[in-house]
């Protein structure tokens, strides 16, 4: 008698957990800006054999510039994650 | 096992709050109308149904508050997860914006840094710069003019410049 009182009793009690379900609330992963996600340009080389020396200092000026264009996506990057994750971190 | 929950999930909930009344009722019965002679006949099978559907009740009873806690979980989740969506939506129009702006003044300061260098490279700039400052712009153009860049350090910039082997490009 007492081991069917038992048995009945954890059959009711198990009634929440057996019919427990995943939440079907799974977010979708952030699309990042389209710029972002492209590649950094290669550098500039000079072509010449001989060049003046303002030659020279444009394509190290035109390389500067791409590397800034370039650590701009880095940053952008490390913006856009940081965002997202604050975003994300407040679903509880 | 999900064939079960699918079909048990069809039931409605009324149906379990039948089964639970229905088997306190079976249990009261079993007791009051026992002490009468005809129906006490079935007082042990009412005992045994009543315990039976009591049971079944209040363990549906905990599977349907189970379910409305979780459904009310879901829907706050999936709230959330919309409002997420959105905001990081927002968030990332207000940060391509930034990013453009910053790159619209790169690129231009790129412009002015080449547009200095450019006036070292022809005479003509020499008739629309005013004085001392002519003399010292003519002097870089005469250097520019007769120092050209010799192939070997030319190479060298190429060298650094050049991506490194097994680089994307």
């Amino acid at each position: 008698m007492k081991l069917i009182a038992i048995v009945l009793m954890a059959t009711v009690l198990s009634g929440c957990s057996t019919f427990t379900k995943f939440l079907p609330a799974k977010p979708k992963f952030p699309e990042p800006i389209k710029e972002l996600t492209e590649p950094c340009p290669s550098l500039e080389t000079i072509k010449n054999d001989q060049v003046a020396i303002t030659d020279l200092l444009k394509a190290v000026v035109n390389n500067y510039n791409l590397y800034y264009q370039c650590s701009l996506k880095n940053d952008g990057w490390n913006e856009w994650y940081k965002k997202q994750k604050e975003i994300y971190d407040k679903i509880k | 096992m999900s064939q079960l929950i699918w079909m048990i999930d069809l039931i409605p909930n009324w149906f379990w709050t039948l089964v639970l009344w229905t088997g306190v009722l079976a249990l009261v019965a079993s007791y009051i109308l026992g002490k009468i002679t005809f129906v006490s006949q079935y007082k042990i099978p009412l005992r045994v149904g009543g315990v039976a559907a009591t049971i079944i009740g209040v363990y549906f009873f905990g599977v349907i508050a189970n379910e409305e806690k979780w459904q009310a979980r879901v829907d706050e989740l999936q709230r959330q997860v919309k409002e997420a969506e959105v905001e990081g939506e927002a968030a990332n129009e207000k940060l391509d914006q930034a990013l453009q702006d910053k790159k619209t003044v790169v690129i231009e300061k790129g412009r002015e840094v080449i547009k200095y260098v450019d006036r070292f490279k022809d005479r003509e700039v020499l008739k629309t710069i005013p004085g001392p400052e002519r003399v010292r712009v003519e002097e870089v153009i005469k250097y520019v003019e007769n120092c050209p860049i010799p192939k070997e350090l030319i190479d060298a910039h190429n060298m650094a410049a050049e991506p490194v082997k097994g680089d994307k490009k």
